[in-house]
């Protein structure tokens, strides 16, 4: 098993694909978890604190925005865990967690820059395309094993 | 309950929502997010003009257009994006506009970091409810009967009488102690207009100890300088009706607040250093060796090209300061530039966050320094405005609006 | 641990999000099942509900997607009714995605088929300078 950091890092889609072939999806809305079960924080909806853009500059410098460094709090161990890649390209529905295009492209580019086996592709617009989407990541999420 | 509709990015993640939250409950508001649809995300181009590559700034615009076509979600607007996010201060600019333009609802525009507290927030958050909630009694023109207000600075504290409308007594001292520097400017703004405390039919407070002073003197108005300082000077500089800009740089901080019909529209509040404030000018007054009333007119006579200053941090504008005098630099020049400075970041950080709309009327004691005013008229193009009485703009207009509140 | 799904249909499904709630009723498992438009949100411990979400997807293997949710169902943090409204931003990615669900399904259901996906086709290419010239000429003349 591989775990295989889908980007959005919201993307439905992506995470159930990679879990129906055995792998591990990374997607946020587990680290999103592990935040809201914090006992004793109290900070909602996320129970992000000041504590969480601080710990972000580990990926990014003081001088960039707050969202970007809080996000990447969330997105960095991500990332640092993922052994491979699915990258949507065309994400132009993005909000909330990946609601910053400053943090997608951070997000991207240390991904990229990792080294590791990386699938790169659009959404689909029609069925022929669907099939090939569908192909290509089932192919890249068999050759992981 | 006050409604503010929060329209913003990158709040959750700053880890601030908190604090904008517990702001809001301290004012006794509610924030809500307004309702809209996948379709209106996708269409904000259309609908709003621009689409960015940021998702949740498409999304705050997308809420911004729910509220100018359906005014009654909200009673006010806050607008805040991250600190130092280009793509996000455009955005928050264009929402700011674009609701003062298409709505009557007023906005409080805002930038946070990771270090914004509700405390900070709290006098702007105040000022915002206070001008939805009270519209009535903004709209107030006319002073009625014998009231009084204390202006209880973070520099100096001021006090004036007015009796029908008119200022007949008033009253100034450096802030030490706060309640015993407030008795001082009261009682010597009482002795000048001749008449006895008792007297007083309402007393108004504002500033930073108005709620210290407020409770000491059992006052019947305590309220955040935003919408007194807005109220006294569309009164002083008798511009109640249509549009005018009021820009107050204090000794702490500075406020530029767009107003319509005397009510505040949209407003800032801030200061990154005290090199943009009234404390700059009183230091270089000190290092000139002139009282800080002479500053003014030296800095008239000087040019400030002449000498290269930046007073961005307040560290750095002394040594600008420092340096430039054993330059061999006149001490006029030196003045204007220390003037041109202060006001060149005014209108760098807080115009900008504003409608510079005509009449420009500037308040506050720094107004009286008349470099400062014509820096500024320099920098804006536009002709400044320093109404008599302006160092006392916060007791005139806490004196105005509870004459409101004695009627009653 | 506990865990939180989300458990959606494609439009082309015919199994229901009552008939989702009502097989994990079956499975007498100790899971809360909340129904939503979208298809129902399970929770419970990880482990029940990882086994849980196999017996769910084999009810229509192209048609059923599963998804993490970082919230419990109803958490008030997260509810738009406890905090002022506006709907949660992952509900807007799941509006989005699911619109193409239908696509990915038929994709899914090839795959399980073992049909073979078409090649690409390069739909757009630069034309030459040659070629560029002609259409000027041909819109010019």
């Amino acid at each position: 098993m591989v775990k295989v950091m889908v980007y959005p890092p919201t993307s439905m889609i992506l995470a159930d694909l990679v879990e129906r072939t055995g792998h591990e999806a990374l997607v946020v809305s587990k680290e999103v978890r592990k935040k809201v079960n914090t006992p004793g924080l109290d900070s909602p909806p996320l129970n992000m604190t000041p504590e969480d853009p601080k710990k972000g500059l580990k990926y990014a410098a003081v001088d960039v925005p707050s969202g970007v460094r809080g996000r990447m709090s969330l997105l960095g161990p991500m990332i640092e865990e993922a052994d491979a890649a699915i990258i949507i390209r065309n994400d132009n529905c993005t909000l909330g967690c990946t609601g910053c295009a400053r943090t997608n492209e951070l997000t991207r580019f240390l991904l990229k820059t990792k080294r590791i086996p990386i699938l790169e592709l659009d959404y689909p617009e029609d069925e022929f395309q669907a099939k090939r989407f569908v192909h290509k990541i089932h192919e890249f999420l068999e050759g992981l094993n | 309950m006050i409604r503010i509709a929060q329209i913003s990015c990158g709040s959750e993640y700053s880890g601030v929502q908190g604090e904008l939250q517990k702001a809001a409950e301290m004012v006794g508001a509610e924030l809500i997010f307004p309702e809209v649809s996948l379709e209106d995300v996708r269409n904000v181009e259309e609908r709003f003009g621009i689409e960015v590559a940021s998702g949740d700034l498409n999304l705050a615009m997308a809420r911004a257009t729910r509220i100018v076509e359906n005014p009654d979600l909200a009673d006010a607007v806050f607008v805040a994006t991250c600190f130092r996010c280009a793509e996000g201060a455009i955005v928050r600019s264009e929402i700011r506009k674009y609701i003062h333009e298409n709505s009557r609802i007023p906005v409080l525009s805002y930038s946070f970091t990771e270090r914004t507290t509700a405390e900070t927030l709290l006098t702007r958050m105040e000022a915002l409810v206070t001008t939805a909630k009270f519209k009535g009694l903004l709209a107030r023109e006319r002073q009625t009967g014998l009231t009084a207000g204390i202006d209880s600075g973070s520099t100096t504290t001021k006090s004036v009488v007015m009796r029908d409308n008119e200022v007949i007594g008033t009253g100034w001292v450096p802030t030490t102690e706060v309640i015993k520097s407030a008795e001082a400017a009261y009682n010597a703004a009482l002795e000048s207009a001749g008449v006895k405390k008792e007297e007083i039919q309402g007393l108004g407070t504002t500033g930073y100890g108005r709620h210290l002073v407020g409770k000491h003197f059992e006052a019947k108005l305590i309220q955040e300088e935003i919408t007194v300082n807005s109220k006294g000077a569309v009164f002083l500089a008798d511009a109640q009706k249509g549009t005018a800009t009021v820009i107050d740089i204090g000794g702490m901080d500075n406020k530029a607040i767009s107003v319509q019909d005397g009510i505040p529209g949209t407003f800032t509040m801030g200061g990154i250093c005290a090199g943009a404030s009234g404390r700059f000018l009183e230091l270089t007054a000190r290092r000139l060796g002139v009282d800080i009333t002479e500053l003014g007119k030296l800095a008239m006579k000087g040019d400030y090209q002449q000498v290269p200053m930046n007073s961005y941090c307040i560290v750095f504008g002394t040594q600008s300061l420092v340096n430039s005098l054993s330059a061999g630099s006149k001490p006029e020049d030196v003045a204007m530039a220390a003037c041109h400075s202060v006001a060149e970041q005014v209108f760098e950080q807080q115009l900008q966050e504003v409608e510079v709309k005509e009449p420009v009327i500037m308040v506050g004691g720094t107004a009286l320094i008349e470099g400062l005013p014509r820096a500024m008229e320099q920098l804006l193009g536009l002709k400044v405005m320093v109404p008599d009485y302006a160092q006392y703009i916060g007791c005139v207009g806490a004196s105005l609006l509870v004459s409101g509140l004695v009627e009653d | 641990m506990k865990s939180t799904k989300y458990v959606v249909t494609s439009q082309d499904s015919d199994v229901l999000p009552s008939d989702i709630a009502l097989k994990i009723y079956e499975l007498g498992r100790e899971i809360n099942v909340k129904e939503t438009c979208f298809g129902v949100i399970i929770d419970g411990e990880e482990e029940d509900i990882d086994a849980t979400v196999e017996e769910i997807r084999a009810m229509d293997e192209s048609n059923i997607f599963i998804k993490d949710r970082g919230f419990p169902p109803g958490d008030p943090r997260r509810c738009r009714g406890h905090r002022g409204g506006g709907a949660r931003p992952g509900f807007y990615m799941m509006q989005h995605e699911s619109e193409i669900l239908p696509l990915i399904s038929r994709g899914l259901a090839s795959e399980a088929m073992g049909e073979e996906a078409s090649p690409e086709i390069e739909t757009r290419k630069r034309p030459s300078l040659v070629e560029l010239e002609k259409m000027i000429k041909e819109e010019f003349s």
